[in-house]
């Protein structure tokens, strides 16, 4: 491993089965602390990315590294990276404290670890029950302990919100915030946006197996005329603090302003942490789930104002 | 590689199967052999230990399906996934498997062979009826039929690594088994040929050496000749393991 090599990095990638393109020439990276979003709807070729990079499918062209190495080559796989994958991924008729020590012994992991990590995703009082009767919300939470298991500095998930309700996307959101504070790297799948906006960093959007745009939150919205509306009698001593910290900030009508490179939650960070009165904080122009139909639907928007001018 | 053992055989207990498998096993050979000593008439030359011992022999096909789980089951419920990212060298995962599942295939047939000869040593002397069967011959029958079930296991797992389907690789090895190659042994010229030396002939020199008539080929020569066909099966389970897209 180099130094430089970026947790998790995927160069000009390509895979083909049978007659189906399913990942296009895609190329983008995952620095250590960052959370990302990797989406697109589904079949965009995101399972099939995320899976070569972590070995389990070869690559037609260019290649998926982990901290500069294919996962194969990996000198301890279970801790430089943890993946939760769709699908089954445990014997039904196995206890989810079993299906832990299976891992665990490939691993070298002991088992100290096995019992941590089920408290710590709260499934100890039905460790020694069979997984086939875990809910859909236990399931992914062992499958976070699993991924979990050999504490890696880089984590892969792919739809880990499927099936969870509102109290679990939050519980996961808080989670994987936890864990990127720890400086791990978080490359994280989803087909809603919604889903992952208010978690990540950053986000790599692909359409047909092709990278369609890797860009931080706020960056996507600003390209846009998108960014968050706030209002309130402190407005104007908000828009100065966002000014000092760089932001783009422009007068609204009606006393509010308008801040097009920030996202809805760094806006709330900033007023908590300062004590900022407002009565109104909004999305304004496009919003994120916008933007993301915009950039997945199937009509580019060139082929739309080439229509509108002929 | 220890700690990939281990895992197998870790899975190995952690299932209802084995335990199934070995219980079903235990089941049989005791009603059958526990019947044929208790009942029968053992006529002038016949020879009542060899044949309460080869009732042990019935663990082959239940070793047989041990095998034949052991990748296709990774694979019907996904956890292949898991396992090879815990251990990526697909090579490994394959030797692993077959350690842990020859392993098996021993200890199911010690306890199968264990239980026929208690029945044979409980059983006969109430009837005052010897086994006739000398130690040396005794030890020579059990020792090729245990090495027989730990090698139909590793059979087992070559095969289901390569057919992969569960229902498909556990349907088509006991058909396998149990009908096709003794149906093939009935073609014009090659079915002599595989009679003796198909995995059928090479079950029967390894593990019936007290037979009448015997196998055409000698027990050790029977024994290298089924390490052959695993070997054969593990490595084309192997090669196709690697090549595959694992995409479920």
């Amino acid at each position: 491993m180099t130094a430089t090599a970026p947790a998790i990095e995927v160069q000009r990638l390509s895979k083909r089965f049978g007659t189906t393109l399913a990942v296009d020439d895609l190329s983008f990276s995952v620095e250590a602390g960052k959370i990302v979003g990797f989406l697109g709807p589904n079949g965009a070729g995101k399972t099939t990315t995320l899976r070569a990079l972590l070995g389990l499918i070869r690559p037609t062209a260019g290649s998926a590294t982990i901290e500069g190495r294919p996962y194969a080559e990996l000198d301890d796989p279970t801790a430089t990276v943890g993946a939760v994958l769709d699908g089954g991924m445990f014997h039904p008729g196995r206890s989810g404290r079993n299906h832990l020590r299976v891992i665990a012994l490939a691993a070298g992991v002991p088992n100290a670890r096995v019992d941590e990590l089920l408290e710590l995703v709260s499934l100890s009082d039905s460790a020694k029950r069979r997984a086939g009767g875990y809910s859909l919300g236990m399931r992914q939470r062992l499958g976070l302990a699993a991924a979990l298991l050999g504490d890696p500095r880089v984590l892969v998930l792919d739809e880990p919100a499927n099936g969870l309700d509102p109290q679990g996307i939050r519980w996961l959101r808080d989670f994987l915030r936890s864990l990127a504070a720890e400086g791990r790297a978080i490359l994280v799948s989803s087909h809603v946006l919604s889903e992952v906006a208010q978690t990540v960093d950053e986000v790599v959007v692909i359409h047909r197996g092709r990278s369609i745009e890797q860009a931080p939150i706020g960056e996507l919205l600003a390209g846009r005329g998108g960014g968050v509306r706030v209002a309130g009698p402190d407005a104007s001593r908000l828009a100065e603090l966002l000014r000092a910290d760089g932001a783009e900030v422009s007068d609204g009508h009606g006393g509010a302003i308008v801040v097009a490179d920030r996202s809805g939650e760094q806006v709330g960070a900033l007023i908590a942490a300062n004590g900022i009165h407002i009565s109104e904080l909004a999305s304004a122009g496009q919003t994120l789930e916008e933007v993301f139909f915009e950039l997945t639907s199937d009509e580019q928007p060139e082929a739309a104002d080439d229509e509108q001018a002929a | 590689m220890s700690g990939a053992i281990r895992s197998e055989l870790l899975k190995l207990r952690t299932t209802r199967t084995f335990f199934g498998i070995v219980i079903a096993t235990l089941a049989l050979v005791a009603l059958i052999a526990g019947a044929q000593a208790a009942a029968d008439s053992f006529d002038a030359g016949s020879t009542p230990g060899v044949d309460l011992l080869d009732v042990a022999g019935l663990a082959q096909p239940f070793a047989l399906v041990l095998g034949l789980l052991a990748v296709s089951t990774e694979f019907r419920h996904g956890t292949i996934t898991p396992t090879l990212l815990a251990t990526p060298d697909r090579i490994r995962l394959m030797i692993a498997k077959l350690s842990a599942h020859v392993t098996a295939g021993l200890v199911l047939g010690v306890v199968a062979y264990a239980l026929a000869a208690i029945l044979m040593w409980i059983i006969l002397p109430l009837r005052d009826i010897p086994t006739g069967l000398p130690v040396g011959d005794g030890v020579e029958q059990v020792v090729g039929g245990v090495v027989c079930i730990a090698l139909l296991a590793a059979i087992g797992v070559g095969v289901g690594a390569v057919i992969r389907n569960q229902v498909g690789a556990v349907i088509g090895g006991l058909a396998w088994y149990f009908m096709i190659e003794p149906l093939l042994t009935a073609i014009p010229k090659v079915g002599g040929w595989i009679e003796d030396y198909g995995i059928g002939g090479a079950i029967a020199a390894v593990s019936d050496t007290q037979f009448e008539g015997g196998a055409e080929i000698g027990q050790i020569a029977g024994g290298l000749l089924l390490l052959g066909y695993a070997a054969l099966f593990a490595i084309a389970g192997a090669i196709l393991l690697r090549r595959r897209d694992i995409s479920a």
